[in-house]
């Protein structure tokens, strides 16, 4: 089975620190990184790829350092950038075939695996259509297609759900699903559903570093007794909305139903109830950290 | 009581040969497929690039090189004197070699260059080998330019390379500089623009016409050195940036 060593692994943008001394052993399983925008997540898949050098610590597959392993490594990986790349004026056939032969897959075989994604993606009808007139979702679509194409051991998704709409979406769950078994997929995001179902695991990132991480069940355990429910008057929700994270608000008649999620009992009547992803989220992440993109930007 | 003991060949199932030949031949192809791991050798590298290099550009690249000949072989034909024929394919070669290097300088472009350094021909081994390509066919191009210029040359073979090198040079490194740097959606328009706009740099010696003075031929030279060193010293730049990899995502 494929093993993924992160150690003490650190980034520094000039003097801004992105990932902050982070270490991790991942095995055969979905992993979900949830965390804010700029929480580093990015920084992260990006020292995973190789595309990003860490400033100090080391990634290992299998106990080998993976810039020595070097194209050996690579093979193994699928990768989903967040800003997903391709050149307009090719065809989604055309597109997938250049990806293929730059992956060293043979040629006798590309062709069948090209199709094969076209087809696990739903592209097959438009493969001849020229990328320039595809929609967002299609272009994502395309865009986890050349991540699947070498059947990579290593798959990571950085943002793969955005811009496709609900039934892409679960259609995308479903494929992610399925692929799990034998590999490490690690996927990105702030959108707690995409990840809720299927990870095996949650890696909470908050400014660099690995806030929480455990199973669904296990995160949502850490925060019991902090998730609470009660109906209030419409004026009192607004006020309430106000000082609390409220995780939902729903209108019951002429009161509206309250969660929020505090540390201490929010009024009296407040009942505590159980807490699931979304709250954890938000009791992680009620604080807006800064950007990284626009850190990195700033750094050069 | 005695027990039958079988020999060697009737323990054996009568074989079916038809069915042992299909059943080989499904895992033959399922073994085909296990294959994930392959070394293509440099040849197909290179190969794999060349045929998903655009349309367009071996369109305008073929256009260029029949112009310049053309136009060299007209120049000849008038009797215009070896020089004119030399600046003339000095300016297209200018041009061809800016095609050449859009190809190279495309892996840039529309965001594909963070994807393409995860890729096991990562961006850095593309480039090379883009650039490679772009470096012979500019030598069969150059080649080609001598050959038609040679007729009647009284320049020599040193000289007349000179003055065909030096504006190429400068014009490549400017433009590789250029299209690396200067990324963004609208990638097609500014790469031409801009290979327009350094094509046109060339054309400097070919307006002032003291240049090709025989006693300036030491500015010539200069100008070739300093040009090298710095073609050498951008494209030591792009593969340090490339391996730094911050450049990269933010393309």
């Amino acid at each position: 089975m494929p093993e993924l060593t992160l150690d003490r692994i650190t980034k520094h943008f000039k003097n801004k620190i992105a990932v902050d001394n982070v270490s991790l052993c991942l095995k055969e399983g979905i992993y979900g990184f949830l965390g804010a925008n700029g929480a580093g997540k990015t920084t992260l898949l990006r020292m995973i790829c190789g595309v990003l050098k860490p400033t100090a610590g080391e990634i290992r597959y299998d106990g080998a350092e993976i810039g020595r392993l070097d194209g050996d490594y690579r093979c193994m990986l699928g990768y989903l950038p967040q800003d997903f790349g391709y050149y307009p004026d090719f065809s989604a056939r055309r597109y997938l075939e250049y990806l293929a032969a730059c992956k060293a897959i043979p040629r006798d075989l590309s062709r069948d695996k090209v199709q094969e994604m076209l087809r696990l993606t739903g592209l097959e009808a438009d493969q001849r259509a020229k990328i320039k007139t595809f929609s967002g979702g299609m272009i994502r679509r395309l865009g986890i297609a050349q991540a699947l194409l070498n059947d990579p051991e290593i798959l990571i998704l950085d943002e793969p759900t955005s811009g496709l709409d609900p039934k892409e979406r679960i259609r995308f769950r479903n494929i992610i699903s399925s692929l799990s078994k034998g590999r490490i997929i690690i996927l990105s995001t702030h959108i707690v559903s995409d990840v809720e179902f299927i990870a095996d695991k949650i890696l909470l990132m908050k400014q660099g570093r690995i806030e929480s991480q455990g199973a669904v069940g296990e995160i949502t355990r850490d925060i019991e007794g902090r998730v609470w429910e009660y109906l209030a008057d419409q004026e009192e929700a607004l006020r309430m909305n106000d000082i609390f994270a409220v995780s939902n608000l729903k209108n019951e008649g002429e009161k509206v139903r309250l969660r929020i999620v505090s540390d201490a009992c929010p009024r009296e009547g407040a009942v505590p109830v159980h807490p699931g992803l979304e709250d954890v989220y938000l009791y992680h992440f009620e604080e807006v950290s800064e950007h990284v993109d626009n850190l990195e930007r700033r750094a050069l | 009581m005695t027990s039958h003991i079988p020999k060697d060949d009737e323990w054996r199932f009568p074989l079916d040969e038809r069915r042992k030949v299909q059943s080989l031949a499904v895992i033959r192809r399922e073994a085909l497929k296990k294959r994930i791991r392959h070394y293509p050798a440099f040849p197909e590298h290179i190969w794999n690039q060349l045929r998903f290099r655009p349309l367009d550009q071996w369109l305008t690249q073929g256009g260029v090189l029949i112009a310049a000949m053309l136009l060299a072989l007209w120049l000849r034909r008038e009797n215009t004197g070896s020089l004119n024929s030399v600046t003339a394919c000095s300016v297209f070669l200018v041009f061809a070699g800016n095609i050449c290097l859009n190809h190279a300088a495309r892996l840039f472009s529309w965001h594909m260059a963070e994807l393409e350094q995860t890729l096991y021909l990562n961006l850095k081994q593309l480039i090379c080998i883009r650039m490679l390509e772009a470096g012979i066919a500019d030598l069969i191009i150059l080649a080609l330019f001598l050959g038609i210029t040679g007729h009647n040359n009284t320049m020599g073979i040193g000289v007349t390379l000179l003055y065909m090198l030096v504006p190429f040079l400068w014009s490549d490194t400017l433009y590789l500089h250029m299209l690396v740097h200067i990324r963004s959606t609208s990638y097609g328009f500014r790469s031409f623009a801009l290979g327009l706009l350094c094509g046109i740099l060339a054309l400097f010696p070919v307006l002032w016409a003291p240049a090709y003075e025989p006693e300036n031929l030491i500015i010539w030279q200069i100008l070739a050195f300093a040009g090298l060193s710095v073609l050498i010293a951008e494209i030591y730049s792009i593969l340090t940036k490339i391996e730094r990899g911050d450049h990269i995502c933010l393309n």
